[in-house]
């Protein structure tokens, strides 16, 4: 059997997210979700299928073919769409051929390799259009990540799974004998490279934590569980509340909750960020604090893709794109939305919704110093940690500066006005 | 383009950018002492100008440009050297 994961049309409900990764790129626990759907299938090769522009991209980061139908044929496949959430057991190799839909969206199809021959056309959207029209349904009640805020919302639950797969615990690395696990020990896993340093708390009481290879616990942080740390990360002097996941190449101090670091961010100081998911290539400056509840406690509502959505959630933070930069003392509201490649300085409570590779500077958005500086920029933060910014992840920060620039316009032209006095 | 096209141009992203009024802009108009110019400005000012204008400003020469005139020849250098 092959693994086929594919984005379908929702991909735009998960910007900004979704502008520089395919959907099942996205991190929701330690792991991302795609490597969710493949530890259900161990040892079973994948192919991927996801919009143009990131193709080249994740070519060179994926293990499997990308974007090539022909790498469907010759085998029964199992087609699950990039955004279900998949528990450990959650897919079940099925025997028979089958359509599993939730509500009236594709959560995964079993197709035998005759008929993934026959039906195959030009592109992935055909073909599960073919077999879902050919196919026998089965309606199932999977998870799908719809929203930004629904990979908050069940990162604990994925914490917990994810340390369950790993089937490792105890405190393999160093530890100080002046650190101190409060609660359970046998929740703990501290990889075999990582550091717990003199005076950090590790608080099990909630939840397991879990701390990767090379990673650092500097002194006077306190840890609460449900916890993952990715590898090769910092933590600085940090009040990590419970339900936090942070990626690989990661520094945090300051005050976190309830939140996602996809990877190589810094939030090195002092400052509040809750229930709120940070892309890569982020940085956040000291005292820079997002609200994750309003005042009258009433739901949260957020602009994605320039639709307002009722989240049903009263804690809701913000949701940045990879390589934001957010100064000293910025202050976002509930349910912000800031785009990729953008530059806010601080000093008062930003708007809701900033485009990609916009400034926000003196009250008013701006178009900054263009894509091309940005780049530039990007190339040097990059480089500091090891990184090469190729020349197709370059075409993709063009593509993602085109699609956004109408809005981006629209905007600017808007804050103008409200910024500008009339002589 | 014309010289004066160019001119109004660059004077309205100017004004736009620092927000003040393209007429109350002369040649003499220091970025620095007039306008009270941060680096902010400068690279702002200068993406602007490189997107109206599609060409491309090193930072060597964005620094040579200390006033208003200076950025206006600049500029109408650019494009007539574009337009070749």
């Amino acid at each position: 059997m092959k693994l086929c994961i594919f984005e379908d049309g929702r991909f735009s409900d998960l910007y900004p997210l979704t502008y520089t990764r395919p959907v099942f790129d996205l991190r929701c626990g330690r792991t991302k979700l795609y490597e969710k759907i493949m530890r259900n299938f161990q040892g079973v090769g994948a192919t991927f299928f996801m919009r143009g522009h990131l193709g080249p991209v994740f070519r060179d980061r994926l293990e499997g073919a990308v974007n090539e139908l022909d790498a469907l044929r010759g085998d029964d496949v199992l087609f699950v769409n990039g955004r279900v959430l998949a528990w450990r057991g959650a897919i079940r190799p099925p025997g028979d051929e089958v359509a599993a839909i939730r509500g009236d969206e594709i959560a995964y199809v079993y197709a035998k390799r005759e008929t993934v021959s026959k039906l195959i056309g030009s592109s992935i959207d055909d073909l599960l259009d073919r077999l879902r029209a050919q196919l026998s349904q089965l309606s199932i009640d999977a998870d799908l990540v719809g929203h930004p805020w629904d990979l908050v919302r069940n990162n604990p639950k994925a914490i917990v799974d994810d340390f369950e797969s790993i089937g490792r615990r105890g405190i393999l690395g160093k530890m100080s004998p002046k650190a101190e696990i409060y609660g359970d020990a046998e929740k703990v896993h501290v990889a075999e490279t990582a550091e717990i340093h003199p005076f950090v708390v590790l608080d099990t009481h909630s939840g397991p934590i879990m701390i990767d290879e090379k990673t650092k616990v500097l002194p006077f942080s306190r840890i609460e569980g449900p916890c993952s740390i990715g590898s090769e990360s910092t933590i600085v002097r940090g009040n990590v509340r419970e339900e936090v996941s942070i990626g690989p190449v990661c520094r945090i101090g300051g005050e976190i909750e309830a939140s996602i670091i996809h990877g190589y961010s810094n939030k090195y100081h002092t400052g509040f960020l809750g229930h709120a998911y940070v892309g890569e290539w982020v940085n956040i400056g000291a005292l820079t604090t997002n609200s994750d509840l309003k005042n009258d406690y009433s739901n949260v509502e957020v602009y994605v893709n320039g639709n307002l959505y009722d989240t049903g959630d009263t804690k809701v933070g913000s949701f940045i794109g990879d390589h934001t930069k957010l100064g000293i003392g910025c202050l976002l509201n509930t349910g912000t939305i800031v785009g990729v490649g953008c530059n806010l300085l601080g000093g008062e409570v930003l708007p809701k919704y900033i485009p990609s590779f916009a400034w926000f500077t003196r009250g008013r958005i701006s178009r900054g110093s263009g894509l091309r500086r940005t780049v530039e920029a990007e190339r040097r933060v990059m480089s500091r940690r090891g990184v090469e910014m190729s020349q197709s992840y370059v075409q993709m920060l063009q593509h993602i500066y085109d699609v956004t620039k109408e809005e981006r316009e629209n905007l600017i032209k808007r804050s103008k006005g409200r910024a500008i006095p009339e002589a | 383009m014309s010289n004066n096209g160019v001119e109004a141009r660059v004077r309205k992203i100017i004004a736009e950018q620092f927000g003040v009024k393209p007429e109350s802009l002369n040649r003499e108009t220091s970025f620095m002492k007039d306008l009270m110019a941060e680096s902010i400005d400068t690279v702002e000012l200068i993406a602007a100008l490189e997107e109206e204008f599609d060409v491309e400003i090193p930072d060597e020469d964005a620094e040579k440009n200390q006033t208003v005139g200076q950025a206006i020849d600049y500029m109408s250098k650019k494009v007539t050297q574009k337009g070749h």
